[in-house]
């Protein structure tokens, strides 16, 4: 999979990769010339695709570990047949004594697996706004909740409300 | 504008190469594996996994190290057979350490990860709907890294007991490229028949994998009473003429045989003397013979 920007007829560069959000994952890439950024959003069949071949966007530079993928997702495996430091079930890299696992991290990380939740460090999002952000549909829903979120930041708002979800449509092609 | 050719690489997750670390991860691993096997059938019911634990356990007993890798993802079975279900798999930075025999043959299963007997393979998806999508990628994952990941040290043979389906062949080809040959088990009905032809002509025409002949599995009975032995399958056909050109052996159907794979017992270890055990090691020395005659 290639990119070229056709205003520089350059490849484009790999840059960031979220974690899926309902099974879509989001990849940057970016005009090393120009800057352009460009946003590739898989649905969640290509993800689990990329998942299934052990493949991580944005290269692997881990040595591989003995049967990763089977190890890291089978979801009916039986705990004593993994090491003990992994068993199914468990979050990104969270280990049965509840540290962190070195090996699990890279797994997860390989894979992209869902995030744990995490405390919103921006802005908050209201009742009202959340729901019209389901509306979005799911293949754009992360790129535009990055959008709105980045745009409600810029602009000093603590709270996405309707209003701003007005005011930031103009930076997006999809309705909301 | 230039062109996807034209492009030095992709965009940085160099997926190519990526690929080429498994599959080198793969060869590096069989470069310790003398001969690799597969046993298969098409038609599912015949007694793959019975006659691969058997040649296994025959081959072990002729003196030749043999590992086992049950490619059934789905339905894994080979654990059971050769009394090995309860082995914990142990994990090393150079592989896994597949169970092993009294014997000493060496085995990978999917039923030695699965957390219980009623538990299916399930793989882990933010959803299980349209998984047709992807689930026989994962299956074949799954596969390579049985036989990349596991620490099976210098072997003489390695079996693959394939799952029915004329497809599954192919999916081991593009893995093993060089696969030394091919078992095919078939039962004397002409329904079997019917099926493992396909086989075979998707092995010998499609794939050019060199068939080391074929299995008649429960060809016949016989009396434990009076000793007359009894066709079980009321077929006036004869095996087919393609097969009995390459038949390996016409394995009586031997009661003792199925309690085994039940319990978990080596048939050939504890019934040496049977007809079955004969025929069995007969075929060993057959597939020792064509890997003899053609290195």
């Amino acid at each position: 999979m290639k990119f070229l920007c056709t205003d520089c007829d350059t490849a484009m560069k790999f840059k960031d990769v979220t974690r899926p959000e309902q099974g879509s994952v989001t990849a940057l890439f970016e005009c090393p010339d120009c800057f352009t950024e460009i946003a590739m959003f898989l649905n969640p069949w290509e993800t689990q695709m990329l998942k299934s071949l052990d493949l991580k966007l944005g290269g692997n530079e881990e040595a591989a570990q003995p049967m990763q993928m089977v190890r890291s997702q089978l979801e009916t495996a039986k705990t004593e047949a993994m090491p003990n430091e992994f068993s199914p079930g468990m979050g990104s890299g969270e280990t049965a004594e509840g540290g962190k696992c070195p090996f699990t991290s890279v797994i997860s990380d390989a894979f992209q697996e869902e995030a744990a939740p995490v405390e919103p460090s921006g802005p908050v999002w209201s009742a009202e706004a959340l729901e019209r952000l389901e509306r979005i549909p799911a293949f754009v829903r992360p790129m535009a909740k990055m959008g709105i979120e980045s745009f409600a930041k810029d602009n000093g708002y603590a709270e996405i409300t309707g209003e701003v979800m007005d005011a930031a449509r103009g930076n997006f092609p999809a309705q909301f | 504008m230039r062109t996807y050719k034209e492009l030095p690489s992709d965009a940085g997750s160099n997926i190519i190469g990526q690929v080429t670390a498994q599959m080198n991860r793969l060869q590096k691993r069989l470069a310790s594996v003398k001969h690799t096997v597969a046993i298969m059938s098409g038609k599912g019911g015949v007694g793959k996994s019975a006659l691969t634990a058997n040649l296994a356990t025959a081959l072990t007993l002729k003196g030749s190290t043999v590992g086992v890798v049950d490619a059934d993802i789905n339905g894994p079975t080979l654990a059971k057979m050769m009394g090995v279900r309860s082995a914990t798999l142990e994990y090393t930075p150079a592989g896994v350490k597949p169970a092993m025999t009294a014997l000493g043959t060496k085995l990978i299963s999917m039923d030695l990860l699965l957390a219980e007997d009623d538990a299916p393979v399930l793989w882990n998806a933010h959803t299980q709907k349209d998984a047709f999508t992807w689930r026989s990628t994962m299956e074949v994952g799954a596969l390579r890294e049985f036989i990349a990941d596991t620490e099976w040290g210098t072997l003489d043979y390695l079996l693959l007991d394939l799952p029915p389906g004329t497809d599954r062949l192919p999916n081991v080809a593009e893995l093993i490229p060089d696969l030394g040959g091919v078992v095919v088990v078939t039962i004397p009905s002409e329904v079997s028949q019917l099926i493992v032809k396909k086989s075979v002509t998707m092995a010998r025409d499609i794939l050019k994998v060199p068939i080391i002949g074929v299995v008649e599995n429960m060809a016949f009975y016989v009396c434990q009473h009076c000793g007359e032995e009894e066709r079980l399958f009321s077929t006036d056909e004869p095996l087919d003429t393609a097969f009995q050109q390459g038949l390996l052996g016409s394995v009586p159907f031997d009661p003792r045989l199925a309690r085994s794979g039940d319990d978990g017992t080596l048939y050939l270890d504890e019934y040496r003397d049977t007809l079955a055990s004969k025929v069995l090691m007969e075929v060993a020395e057959k597939v020792q013979a064509f890997f003899e005659k053609s290195p």
